[in-house]
Protein backbone atom coordinates (compact mmCIF):
# COMPACT_ATOMS: atom_id res chain seq x y z
CA UNK A 1 0.00 0.00 0.00
CA UNK A 2 1.39 3.47 -0.84
CA UNK A 3 1.52 6.47 1.49
CA UNK A 4 0.55 8.48 -1.17
CA UNK A 5 -1.11 7.79 -4.51
CA UNK A 6 -2.09 11.00 -6.83
CA UNK A 7 -3.89 9.34 -10.25
CA UNK A 8 -4.57 11.75 -13.07
CA UNK A 9 -5.03 14.69 -10.71
CA UNK A 10 -5.85 17.98 -12.34
CA UNK A 11 -6.49 21.27 -10.54
CA UNK A 12 -7.92 24.42 -11.97
CA UNK A 13 -8.88 27.34 -9.98
CA UNK A 14 -12.05 29.81 -10.83
CA UNK A 15 -13.08 27.19 -13.87
CA UNK A 16 -14.88 28.80 -16.52
CA UNK A 17 -14.27 32.45 -15.45
CA UNK A 18 -11.75 34.88 -16.88
CA UNK A 19 -9.79 34.62 -14.09
CA UNK A 20 -9.19 30.75 -14.20
CA UNK A 21 -5.68 29.14 -13.45
CA UNK A 22 -4.75 26.01 -14.26
CA UNK A 23 -2.79 24.21 -11.29
CA UNK A 24 -2.12 21.40 -12.11
CA UNK A 25 -2.76 19.26 -15.06
CA UNK A 26 -2.55 15.34 -15.36
CA UNK A 27 -0.51 14.97 -12.54
CA UNK A 28 0.40 11.30 -11.01
CA UNK A 29 2.67 10.77 -8.48
CA UNK A 30 3.14 7.43 -5.43
CA UNK A 31 5.27 7.56 -2.48
CA UNK A 32 5.84 4.49 -0.72
CA UNK A 33 6.57 4.48 3.21
CA UNK A 34 9.30 5.45 4.50
CA UNK A 35 10.33 7.62 1.16
CA UNK A 36 11.31 11.02 1.06
CA UNK A 37 10.21 13.17 -2.02
CA UNK A 38 10.51 16.80 -2.71
CA UNK A 39 8.74 18.99 -4.95
CA UNK A 40 10.70 21.12 -6.67
CA UNK A 41 10.15 24.03 -9.35
CA UNK A 42 9.71 27.91 -10.31
CA UNK A 43 7.22 29.94 -8.03
CA UNK A 44 3.50 29.32 -9.23
CA UNK A 45 4.02 25.86 -10.63
CA UNK A 46 1.41 24.62 -8.27
CA UNK A 47 3.86 22.49 -5.22
CA UNK A 48 1.74 23.94 -2.75
CA UNK A 49 -1.24 23.20 -4.39
CA UNK A 50 -0.08 19.67 -4.89
CA UNK A 51 0.56 19.32 -1.08
CA UNK A 52 -2.69 20.95 -0.19
CA UNK A 53 -4.77 18.17 -2.80
CA UNK A 54 -2.35 15.40 -0.48
CA UNK A 55 -3.67 16.69 2.73
CA UNK A 56 -7.03 16.97 1.52
CA UNK A 57 -7.55 21.02 2.20
CA UNK A 58 -8.34 21.18 -1.73
CA UNK A 59 -10.47 18.86 -3.68
CA UNK A 60 -9.11 18.05 -6.92
CA UNK A 61 -11.45 19.07 -9.79
CA UNK A 62 -10.55 15.31 -12.15
CA UNK A 63 -8.40 12.61 -10.17
CA UNK A 64 -8.05 11.13 -7.44
CA UNK A 65 -5.82 11.04 -4.56
CA UNK A 66 -5.73 8.24 -1.87
CA UNK A 67 -3.33 8.65 1.34
CA UNK A 68 -2.58 5.54 3.39
CA UNK A 69 -5.06 3.35 0.90
CA UNK A 70 -7.97 6.11 2.14
CA UNK A 71 -9.51 8.91 0.49
CA UNK A 72 -7.99 11.83 1.09
CA UNK A 73 -10.78 13.26 3.13
CA UNK A 74 -10.90 9.85 5.38
CA UNK A 75 -6.78 10.28 6.13
CA UNK A 76 -7.48 13.79 6.98
CA UNK A 77 -10.25 12.94 9.76
CA UNK A 78 -8.02 9.99 10.93
CA UNK A 79 -4.95 12.86 11.50
CA UNK A 80 -3.31 10.18 9.34
CA UNK A 81 -0.52 12.96 8.49
CA UNK A 82 0.88 16.03 9.80
CA UNK A 83 1.78 19.60 8.41
CA UNK A 84 4.47 22.19 8.68
CA UNK A 85 4.57 25.38 6.76
CA UNK A 86 6.79 28.07 6.27
CA UNK A 87 5.63 30.11 9.10
CA UNK A 88 5.93 27.97 12.08
CA UNK A 89 2.53 29.25 12.70
CA UNK A 90 2.74 28.56 16.84
CA UNK A 91 0.18 29.63 18.63
CA UNK A 92 1.51 33.09 20.63
CA UNK A 93 -1.10 31.92 23.37
CA UNK A 94 0.48 28.89 23.89
CA UNK A 95 3.10 27.61 25.76
CA UNK A 96 5.66 25.33 23.61
CA UNK A 97 4.05 21.90 25.38
CA UNK A 98 1.00 23.44 24.58
CA UNK A 99 1.42 24.43 21.08
CA UNK A 100 2.53 20.05 21.02
CA UNK A 101 -0.33 18.78 22.54
CA UNK A 102 -3.20 20.45 20.60
CA UNK A 103 -3.67 18.36 17.42
CA UNK A 104 -4.08 15.60 20.46
CA UNK A 105 -6.37 17.76 22.18
CA UNK A 106 -8.28 18.09 19.30
CA UNK A 107 -8.30 14.18 19.11
CA UNK A 108 -9.69 14.29 22.74
CA UNK A 109 -6.63 12.91 24.38
CA UNK A 110 -6.54 12.99 28.30
CA UNK A 111 -4.34 15.66 29.72
CA UNK A 112 -1.62 13.32 31.48
CA UNK A 113 -1.32 11.27 27.63
CA UNK A 114 -1.28 14.73 26.31
CA UNK A 115 1.52 15.86 28.56
CA UNK A 116 3.63 12.77 28.18
CA UNK A 117 3.46 12.81 24.60
CA UNK A 118 4.78 16.60 24.44
CA UNK A 119 7.73 15.24 26.60
CA UNK A 120 8.43 12.56 24.34
CA UNK A 121 8.38 14.95 21.19
CA UNK A 122 10.25 17.73 22.87
CA UNK A 123 13.14 15.38 23.52
CA UNK A 124 12.67 14.05 20.16
CA UNK A 125 13.68 17.76 19.05
CA UNK A 126 15.92 18.04 21.17
CA UNK A 127 14.12 20.87 23.18
CA UNK A 128 13.40 18.96 26.36
CA UNK A 129 13.78 21.73 29.23
CA UNK A 130 11.76 24.33 26.22
CA UNK A 131 7.82 22.89 27.14
CA UNK A 132 6.90 26.11 29.82
CA UNK A 133 8.62 28.73 27.26
CA UNK A 134 5.99 30.62 25.25
CA UNK A 135 6.74 30.82 21.76
CA UNK A 136 8.06 34.03 20.68
CA UNK A 137 10.69 33.78 23.28
CA UNK A 138 12.31 30.78 21.12
CA UNK A 139 14.78 31.23 17.80
CA UNK A 140 13.18 30.34 14.42
CA UNK A 141 14.85 27.52 14.14
CA UNK A 142 13.20 26.36 18.01
CA UNK A 143 9.87 27.70 16.60
CA UNK A 144 10.38 25.28 13.41
CA UNK A 145 11.29 22.58 15.50
CA UNK A 146 8.39 22.98 17.73
CA UNK A 147 6.10 23.07 14.64
CA UNK A 148 7.67 19.45 13.49
CA UNK A 149 6.98 18.22 16.60
CA UNK A 150 3.54 19.30 16.61
CA UNK A 151 3.41 17.66 13.36
CA UNK A 152 4.48 14.51 14.38
CA UNK A 153 2.66 14.65 18.12
CA UNK A 154 -0.17 12.39 16.88
CA UNK A 155 2.73 10.10 15.67
CA UNK A 156 1.38 10.10 11.64
CA UNK A 157 2.57 8.01 9.10
CA UNK A 158 2.97 10.77 7.10
CA UNK A 159 4.54 14.38 6.98
CA UNK A 160 3.87 17.19 4.64
CA UNK A 161 6.20 20.49 4.30
CA UNK A 162 5.95 23.27 2.44
CA UNK A 163 8.96 24.99 2.68
CA UNK A 164 9.15 24.61 5.85
CA UNK A 165 12.73 25.80 6.20
CA UNK A 166 12.42 28.81 3.76
CA UNK A 167 12.58 31.39 6.21
CA UNK A 168 15.72 30.38 8.50
CA UNK A 169 19.19 31.65 7.83
CA UNK A 170 21.65 29.43 5.74
CA UNK A 171 23.16 27.66 8.75
CA UNK A 172 20.23 26.96 11.21
CA UNK A 173 18.89 26.32 8.00
CA UNK A 174 21.36 22.85 6.84
CA UNK A 175 21.45 22.22 10.79
CA UNK A 176 17.46 21.63 10.31
CA UNK A 177 17.73 19.82 7.28
CA UNK A 178 20.22 17.05 9.18
CA UNK A 179 17.11 16.98 12.10
CA UNK A 180 14.89 16.65 9.87
CA UNK A 181 16.63 13.02 8.44
CA UNK A 182 17.29 11.73 11.80
CA UNK A 183 13.53 12.82 13.16
CA UNK A 184 11.98 10.82 10.54
CA UNK A 185 14.35 8.28 10.20
CA UNK A 186 13.71 7.88 13.93
CA UNK A 187 10.20 7.78 13.08
CA UNK A 188 9.73 6.05 10.34
CA UNK A 189 7.79 8.84 8.83
CA UNK A 190 7.17 9.17 4.75
CA UNK A 191 7.54 13.05 3.40
CA UNK A 192 6.33 14.86 0.94
CA UNK A 193 8.48 17.99 0.66
CA UNK A 194 7.95 21.70 -0.85
CA UNK A 195 11.24 23.52 -1.57
CA UNK A 196 12.76 25.70 -4.27
CA UNK A 197 16.03 24.96 -2.92
CA UNK A 198 17.94 22.73 -4.69
CA UNK A 199 21.09 21.57 -2.49
CA UNK A 200 18.09 21.38 0.05
CA UNK A 201 16.06 19.03 -2.49
CA UNK A 202 19.08 16.85 -3.54
CA UNK A 203 20.28 16.50 0.27
CA UNK A 204 17.12 14.93 2.10
CA UNK A 205 15.25 13.38 -1.19
CA UNK A 206 14.88 10.20 -2.16
CA UNK A 207 12.79 11.66 -5.03
CA UNK A 208 13.16 14.93 -5.91
CA UNK A 209 9.76 15.59 -8.18
CA UNK A 210 10.47 18.27 -10.87
CA UNK A 211 7.44 20.39 -11.34
CA UNK A 212 6.74 23.47 -14.02
CA UNK A 213 3.64 26.54 -14.65
CA UNK A 214 1.20 26.96 -16.55
CA UNK A 215 -0.08 24.40 -16.86
CA UNK A 216 1.68 23.25 -13.21
CA UNK A 217 2.44 19.47 -14.16
CA UNK A 218 5.04 17.31 -13.35
CA UNK A 219 8.23 17.15 -16.25
CA UNK A 220 10.59 14.75 -14.13
CA UNK A 221 11.53 12.77 -11.18
CA UNK A 222 15.58 12.68 -10.53
CA UNK A 223 16.53 9.44 -8.04
CA UNK A 224 18.81 10.69 -5.92
CA UNK A 225 19.59 8.49 -2.68
CA UNK A 226 22.56 9.89 -1.03
CA UNK A 227 22.41 6.64 1.37
CA UNK A 228 21.14 6.42 4.78
CA UNK A 229 24.23 7.57 6.82
CA UNK A 230 24.14 11.09 5.03
CA UNK A 231 26.29 14.01 7.21
CA UNK A 232 27.53 17.22 7.01
CA UNK A 233 30.67 16.08 4.58
CA UNK A 234 27.38 14.58 2.07
CA UNK A 235 27.47 17.73 0.95
CA UNK A 236 30.90 17.96 -0.15
CA UNK A 237 30.40 14.49 -1.89
CA UNK A 238 30.79 13.84 -5.45
CA UNK A 239 26.86 12.19 -5.66
CA UNK A 240 25.69 15.09 -4.27
CA UNK A 241 27.00 17.77 -6.73
CA UNK A 242 26.00 15.44 -9.40
CA UNK A 243 22.52 15.13 -7.69
CA UNK A 244 22.25 18.71 -7.69
CA UNK A 245 23.26 18.62 -11.90
CA UNK A 246 20.41 16.67 -12.47
CA UNK A 247 17.83 18.36 -10.82
CA UNK A 248 19.49 22.05 -12.08
CA UNK A 249 18.94 20.49 -15.07
CA UNK A 250 15.96 18.96 -15.26
CA UNK A 251 14.21 22.01 -14.29
CA UNK A 252 16.24 23.94 -16.97
CA UNK A 253 15.18 21.68 -19.55
CA UNK A 254 11.71 22.55 -18.44
CA UNK A 255 12.41 26.10 -18.44
CA UNK A 256 13.94 25.57 -22.35
CA UNK A 257 10.68 23.41 -23.14
CA UNK A 258 9.40 24.84 -25.71
CA UNK A 259 11.97 26.80 -26.89
CA UNK A 260 14.47 24.09 -27.70
CA UNK A 261 13.70 20.82 -28.63
CA UNK A 262 12.21 18.53 -25.97
CA UNK A 263 13.85 15.33 -27.48
CA UNK A 264 17.72 16.83 -27.40
CA UNK A 265 17.01 17.39 -23.24
CA UNK A 266 15.91 13.86 -23.29
CA UNK A 267 18.25 12.16 -24.74
CA UNK A 268 20.84 14.27 -22.89
CA UNK A 269 19.74 13.08 -19.50
CA UNK A 270 19.16 8.91 -20.20
CA UNK B 1 7.71 42.03 33.44
CA UNK B 2 9.75 45.46 35.05
CA UNK B 3 9.13 46.98 31.46
CA UNK B 4 5.29 46.46 31.47
CA UNK B 5 5.54 48.14 35.04
CA UNK B 6 7.63 50.86 33.51
CA UNK B 7 5.23 51.01 31.06
CA UNK B 8 2.05 51.24 33.20
CA UNK B 9 3.97 53.94 35.63
CA UNK B 10 4.08 56.09 32.72
CA UNK B 11 0.75 55.91 31.65
CA UNK B 12 -0.75 56.61 34.82
CA UNK B 13 1.77 59.27 35.02
CA UNK B 14 0.40 61.09 32.18
CA UNK B 15 -3.40 60.47 32.46
CA UNK B 16 -2.52 62.54 36.08
CA UNK B 17 -0.72 65.19 34.02
CA UNK B 18 -3.42 65.61 31.56
CA UNK B 19 -5.64 66.43 34.35
CA UNK B 20 -3.51 68.58 35.76
CA UNK B 21 -3.24 70.32 32.50
CA UNK B 22 -7.34 70.27 31.83
CA UNK B 23 -7.52 71.95 35.57
CA UNK B 24 -4.86 74.73 34.92
CA UNK B 25 -6.62 75.83 32.08
CA UNK B 26 -9.74 75.69 33.78
CA UNK B 27 -8.49 77.96 35.96
CA UNK B 28 -6.75 79.89 33.84
CA UNK B 29 -9.66 80.73 32.05
CA UNK B 30 -11.31 82.50 35.14
CA UNK B 31 -8.36 84.32 34.89
CA UNK B 32 -8.92 86.13 31.57
CA UNK B 33 -11.63 84.74 29.99
CA UNK B 34 -14.43 87.31 29.40
CA UNK B 35 -16.76 87.70 32.64
CA UNK B 36 -19.99 87.55 30.77
CA UNK B 37 -18.63 85.02 27.67
CA UNK B 38 -17.76 86.49 24.50
CA UNK B 39 -19.65 86.66 21.31
CA UNK B 40 -18.68 86.10 17.85
CA UNK B 41 -20.53 88.25 14.86
CA UNK B 42 -23.42 87.83 17.79
CA UNK B 43 -22.76 84.01 18.09
CA UNK B 44 -22.26 83.36 21.84
CA UNK B 45 -19.06 81.10 21.59
CA UNK B 46 -16.96 81.55 24.85
CA UNK B 47 -18.36 80.03 27.84
CA UNK B 48 -18.94 82.93 30.86
CA UNK B 49 -15.77 82.89 33.38
CA UNK B 50 -18.28 83.83 36.41
CA UNK B 51 -18.28 81.47 39.58
CA UNK B 52 -21.68 80.51 38.79
CA UNK B 53 -20.53 79.10 35.29
CA UNK B 54 -17.45 77.67 36.04
CA UNK B 55 -16.65 77.46 39.58
CA UNK B 56 -12.97 77.16 41.37
CA UNK B 57 -11.61 73.88 41.56
CA UNK B 58 -11.54 74.30 45.22
CA UNK B 59 -14.69 75.02 45.35
CA UNK B 60 -15.77 71.98 43.33
CA UNK B 61 -13.59 69.25 45.70
CA UNK B 62 -14.46 71.16 48.96
CA UNK B 63 -18.42 70.69 48.12
CA UNK B 64 -17.74 67.17 48.66
CA UNK B 65 -17.19 67.09 52.39
CA UNK B 66 -19.75 69.48 52.69
CA UNK B 67 -23.69 68.14 53.10
CA UNK B 68 -25.86 67.53 50.56
CA UNK B 69 -28.52 70.06 51.51
CA UNK B 70 -29.13 72.71 54.27
CA UNK B 71 -30.73 70.91 57.14
CA UNK B 72 -30.15 68.66 59.95
CA UNK B 73 -30.06 65.44 58.85
CA UNK B 74 -28.10 65.97 55.24
CA UNK B 75 -25.67 63.52 54.35
CA UNK B 76 -22.26 64.33 53.33
CA UNK B 77 -22.49 65.03 49.18
CA UNK B 78 -19.07 62.24 48.48
CA UNK B 79 -21.58 59.88 50.27
CA UNK B 80 -24.53 61.10 48.30
CA UNK B 81 -22.31 60.95 45.17
CA UNK B 82 -20.51 57.64 46.14
CA UNK B 83 -24.24 55.56 46.08
CA UNK B 84 -25.45 57.21 42.94
CA UNK B 85 -22.36 56.18 41.46
CA UNK B 86 -22.95 52.82 42.56
CA UNK B 87 -26.38 52.13 41.70
CA UNK B 88 -25.10 53.19 38.18
CA UNK B 89 -22.38 51.57 38.10
CA UNK B 90 -24.73 47.81 38.70
CA UNK B 91 -26.85 48.97 35.75
CA UNK B 92 -24.24 49.94 33.58
CA UNK B 93 -22.34 46.48 34.42
CA UNK B 94 -25.91 44.40 33.82
CA UNK B 95 -26.03 46.40 30.38
CA UNK B 96 -22.18 45.93 29.81
CA UNK B 97 -23.17 42.04 30.14
CA UNK B 98 -25.85 42.19 28.34
CA UNK B 99 -24.22 44.31 25.47
CA UNK B 100 -21.01 42.20 25.27
CA UNK B 101 -22.98 38.81 25.16
CA UNK B 102 -24.96 40.03 21.91
CA UNK B 103 -22.07 41.97 20.74
CA UNK B 104 -20.19 38.86 20.82
CA UNK B 105 -22.71 36.32 19.94
CA UNK B 106 -23.33 38.63 16.76
CA UNK B 107 -19.42 38.89 15.49
CA UNK B 108 -19.24 34.80 16.11
CA UNK B 109 -22.49 35.01 13.75
CA UNK B 110 -21.26 37.34 11.21
CA UNK B 111 -17.85 35.19 11.39
CA UNK B 112 -19.71 31.49 10.73
CA UNK B 113 -22.09 33.25 7.84
CA UNK B 114 -20.52 35.52 5.53
CA UNK B 115 -24.06 36.58 3.93
CA UNK B 116 -24.88 37.45 7.62
CA UNK B 117 -22.39 40.17 7.88
CA UNK B 118 -23.10 41.56 4.51
CA UNK B 119 -26.78 41.51 5.49
CA UNK B 120 -26.76 42.04 9.32
CA UNK B 121 -23.79 45.11 9.30
CA UNK B 122 -25.31 47.66 7.73
CA UNK B 123 -28.14 47.15 9.99
CA UNK B 124 -25.57 47.57 13.20
CA UNK B 125 -24.49 50.55 12.10
CA UNK B 126 -28.12 52.37 11.38
CA UNK B 127 -28.97 51.49 14.88
CA UNK B 128 -26.32 53.77 15.99
CA UNK B 129 -27.79 56.87 14.42
CA UNK B 130 -30.78 56.35 16.72
CA UNK B 131 -30.44 59.56 19.10
CA UNK B 132 -30.56 57.77 22.51
CA UNK B 133 -32.48 60.89 24.30
CA UNK B 134 -35.56 59.40 21.98
CA UNK B 135 -34.92 55.61 22.21
CA UNK B 136 -35.01 55.88 26.39
CA UNK B 137 -38.54 56.91 27.03
CA UNK B 138 -39.47 54.26 24.16
CA UNK B 139 -36.94 51.39 26.07
CA UNK B 140 -39.77 52.27 29.40
CA UNK B 141 -42.88 52.18 27.77
CA UNK B 142 -42.37 48.84 26.13
CA UNK B 143 -41.01 47.25 28.98
CA UNK B 144 -43.87 48.76 30.59
CA UNK B 145 -45.79 46.59 28.99
CA UNK B 146 -43.94 43.53 29.14
CA UNK B 147 -45.53 40.52 31.44
CA UNK B 148 -44.40 37.31 30.42
CA UNK B 149 -44.43 33.92 32.97
CA UNK B 150 -44.77 36.90 35.68
CA UNK B 151 -41.98 38.37 34.94
CA UNK B 152 -42.26 42.62 35.30
CA UNK B 153 -40.10 44.50 33.69
CA UNK B 154 -38.09 46.99 36.72
CA UNK B 155 -37.89 50.28 35.85
CA UNK B 156 -34.23 50.26 36.42
CA UNK B 157 -34.16 47.56 33.33
CA UNK B 158 -34.45 50.10 30.62
CA UNK B 159 -31.63 52.28 31.77
CA UNK B 160 -29.53 48.83 31.23
CA UNK B 161 -30.96 48.17 28.04
CA UNK B 162 -29.80 51.11 27.16
CA UNK B 163 -26.44 50.70 28.08
CA UNK B 164 -26.16 47.71 26.59
CA UNK B 165 -27.94 49.86 23.37
CA UNK B 166 -24.59 51.74 23.11
CA UNK B 167 -22.19 48.79 24.39
CA UNK B 168 -22.87 46.38 21.93
CA UNK B 169 -22.17 47.57 18.54
CA UNK B 170 -18.19 48.94 19.67
CA UNK B 171 -17.86 44.97 20.79
CA UNK B 172 -19.53 43.42 17.79
CA UNK B 173 -17.61 44.95 15.09
CA UNK B 174 -14.07 44.94 17.10
CA UNK B 175 -14.60 41.09 18.01
CA UNK B 176 -15.30 40.48 14.21
CA UNK B 177 -11.78 42.28 13.15
CA UNK B 178 -10.28 40.19 15.93
CA UNK B 179 -12.39 37.01 14.85
CA UNK B 180 -11.42 37.48 11.17
CA UNK B 181 -7.81 37.87 12.34
CA UNK B 182 -6.59 34.44 12.54
CA UNK B 183 -4.19 33.62 9.98
CA UNK B 184 -4.96 31.48 7.32
CA UNK B 185 -1.83 29.35 7.58
CA UNK B 186 -3.30 28.77 11.52
CA UNK B 187 -7.02 28.16 9.77
CA UNK B 188 -5.31 25.90 7.10
CA UNK B 189 -3.20 23.71 9.89
CA UNK B 190 -6.96 23.49 12.30
CA UNK B 191 -8.30 22.22 8.90
CA UNK B 192 -5.81 19.63 8.69
CA UNK B 193 -6.55 18.38 11.63
CA UNK B 194 -10.18 18.30 10.74
CA UNK B 195 -11.04 20.79 13.71
CA UNK B 196 -14.79 21.32 14.42
CA UNK B 197 -16.22 24.82 13.53
CA UNK B 198 -16.19 24.91 17.30
CA UNK B 199 -12.72 23.80 18.05
CA UNK B 200 -11.53 26.22 15.80
CA UNK B 201 -13.51 28.76 17.37
CA UNK B 202 -12.18 28.40 20.89
CA UNK B 203 -8.81 27.27 20.56
CA UNK B 204 -7.87 29.69 17.52
CA UNK B 205 -10.33 32.51 16.46
CA UNK B 206 -11.39 33.68 20.08
CA UNK B 207 -7.80 33.87 21.66
CA UNK B 208 -6.30 35.36 18.01
CA UNK B 209 -9.29 38.09 18.60
CA UNK B 210 -8.62 39.19 22.47
CA UNK B 211 -5.59 41.96 21.16
CA UNK B 212 -8.38 43.27 19.18
CA UNK B 213 -11.49 42.68 21.75
CA UNK B 214 -10.06 44.52 24.55
CA UNK B 215 -9.98 48.18 23.62
CA UNK B 216 -13.53 47.37 21.79
CA UNK B 217 -14.64 46.50 25.32
CA UNK B 218 -12.92 49.56 26.70
CA UNK B 219 -15.57 51.55 24.39
CA UNK B 220 -18.05 49.31 25.15
CA UNK B 221 -17.67 49.94 29.17
CA UNK B 222 -18.19 53.65 28.49
CA UNK B 223 -21.09 53.33 26.20
CA UNK B 224 -22.87 51.25 28.93
CA UNK B 225 -22.15 54.17 31.22
CA UNK B 226 -23.17 56.94 28.80
CA UNK B 227 -26.11 55.04 27.90
CA UNK B 228 -27.19 54.33 31.40
CA UNK B 229 -26.33 58.00 32.71
CA UNK B 230 -28.40 59.22 29.77
CA UNK B 231 -31.44 57.04 30.29
CA UNK B 232 -31.50 58.34 33.99
CA UNK B 233 -31.43 61.87 32.72
CA UNK B 234 -34.05 61.45 30.15
CA UNK B 235 -36.23 58.98 32.01
CA UNK B 236 -36.02 60.16 35.10
CA UNK B 237 -35.05 56.90 37.09
CA UNK B 238 -34.65 58.23 40.66
CA UNK B 239 -31.14 56.55 42.48
CA UNK B 240 -28.29 56.79 40.09
CA UNK B 241 -25.20 59.66 39.28
CA UNK B 242 -27.68 60.92 36.16
CA UNK B 243 -30.49 61.65 38.15
CA UNK B 244 -28.06 63.77 40.68
CA UNK B 245 -26.96 65.63 37.55
CA UNK B 246 -30.30 66.56 36.76
CA UNK B 247 -31.31 67.92 40.10
CA UNK B 248 -28.00 69.56 40.97
CA UNK B 249 -28.20 71.20 37.44
CA UNK B 250 -31.21 72.52 38.61
CA UNK B 251 -29.73 74.00 41.91
CA UNK B 252 -26.97 75.54 39.67
CA UNK B 253 -27.54 79.14 40.29
CA UNK B 254 -27.35 79.11 44.10
CA UNK B 255 -24.80 75.91 44.61
CA UNK B 256 -22.81 76.14 41.60
CA UNK B 257 -19.95 73.82 42.43
CA UNK B 258 -22.84 71.13 43.26
CA UNK B 259 -23.42 69.81 39.84
CA UNK B 260 -19.82 69.29 39.27
CA UNK B 261 -19.54 66.98 42.52
CA UNK B 262 -22.11 64.27 40.26
CA UNK B 263 -20.13 65.18 36.68
CA UNK B 264 -17.13 63.98 38.37
CA UNK B 265 -18.42 60.82 39.53
CA UNK B 266 -19.93 60.03 36.25
CA UNK B 267 -16.65 60.19 34.98
CA UNK B 268 -15.16 57.87 37.91
CA UNK B 269 -17.78 55.73 36.73
CA UNK B 270 -17.10 55.28 33.34
CA UNK B 271 -13.15 54.99 34.42
CA UNK B 272 -13.93 52.33 37.29
CA UNK B 273 -15.54 50.17 34.21
CA UNK B 274 -12.82 50.78 31.38
CA UNK B 275 -10.53 50.09 34.88
CA UNK B 276 -12.26 46.22 34.99
CA UNK B 277 -11.77 45.40 30.90
CA UNK B 278 -8.06 46.80 31.57
CA UNK B 279 -7.81 44.09 34.79
CA UNK B 280 -9.01 41.43 32.03
CA UNK B 281 -6.90 43.00 29.58
CA UNK B 282 -3.60 42.44 31.57
CA UNK B 283 -4.60 38.63 32.94
CA UNK B 284 -5.45 37.66 29.35
CA UNK B 285 -2.45 38.77 27.50
CA UNK B 286 -0.08 38.23 30.64
CA UNK B 287 1.74 35.54 28.57
CA UNK B 288 1.65 37.46 25.10
CA UNK B 289 4.75 38.96 23.13
CA UNK B 290 4.88 42.13 24.17
CA UNK B 291 4.29 44.00 20.63
CA UNK B 292 0.68 43.29 20.59
CA UNK B 293 -0.10 44.09 24.53
CA UNK B 294 -1.94 47.45 23.86
N1 LIG C 1 -7.03 29.48 -3.96
C1 LIG C 1 -6.58 29.82 -5.18
N2 LIG C 1 -7.37 30.48 -6.05
C2 LIG C 1 -6.93 30.81 -7.27
N3 LIG C 1 -5.72 30.54 -7.74
C3 LIG C 1 -4.86 29.90 -6.93
C4 LIG C 1 -5.25 29.50 -5.61
N4 LIG C 1 -4.20 28.87 -5.03
C5 LIG C 1 -3.21 28.87 -5.95
N5 LIG C 1 -3.59 29.47 -7.11
C6 LIG C 1 -2.79 29.62 -8.31
O1 LIG C 1 -2.34 28.34 -8.69
C7 LIG C 1 -1.01 28.41 -9.16
C8 LIG C 1 -0.15 27.48 -8.35
O2 LIG C 1 -0.03 28.00 -7.03
P1 LIG C 1 0.84 27.30 -5.91
O3 LIG C 1 0.43 25.89 -5.79
O4 LIG C 1 0.74 28.13 -4.68
O5 LIG C 1 2.31 27.41 -6.50
P2 LIG C 1 3.72 27.19 -5.78
O6 LIG C 1 3.47 26.69 -4.41
O7 LIG C 1 4.44 26.20 -6.64
O8 LIG C 1 4.42 28.50 -5.80
C9 LIG C 1 -0.58 29.87 -9.07
O9 LIG C 1 -0.75 30.45 -10.34
C10 LIG C 1 -1.55 30.45 -8.08
O10 LIG C 1 -1.78 31.80 -8.39
MG1 LIG D 1 3.95 27.57 -2.49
Amino acid sequence: MSAVHVAGVSKIFNQGTPKQVDALVDVNLTVEPGEFVSLIGPSGCGKSTLLRLIANLLEPTTGAVTVNGKTSAQSRLDQDYGMAFQQAGLFDWRSVAKNIELPLELKGWDKEKRAARAQEMLELVKLPEFADLMPWQLSGGMQQRIAIARALAAHPPLLLMDEPFGALDEMTREYMQGELLRICAETKTTVVFVTHSIPEAVYLSNRVVVMTPRPGRITEVVNVNLGANRSEDTRAADNFFSGITAVREALRGTHADHANAGAVRGVEDR
Amino acid sequence: MNKQLRRAAYRTGMFLVSIALVAVFWELYKVVGPEKGGKLFGVAILPRSNDTAMPHLWEMLSRYAEPEMRGPHSRQIWLVVLQGAWFSFRLALVGFVIGSSIGVALAALMTRFKTMERGLLPYLVVSQTVPLIALAPLVVSWGGKLHIFGFTWPRWLSASVLGAFLAFFPIAVGTLRGLKSAPAASLELMDSYAASWKQTMFKLRFPAAIPYMVPAFKLGASGSVIGVVVAEISTGLKGGIGRLIIEYARQATGDPAKVFTAVFGAAGLGLAMAGLVTLADVLLMRNRPKETTT
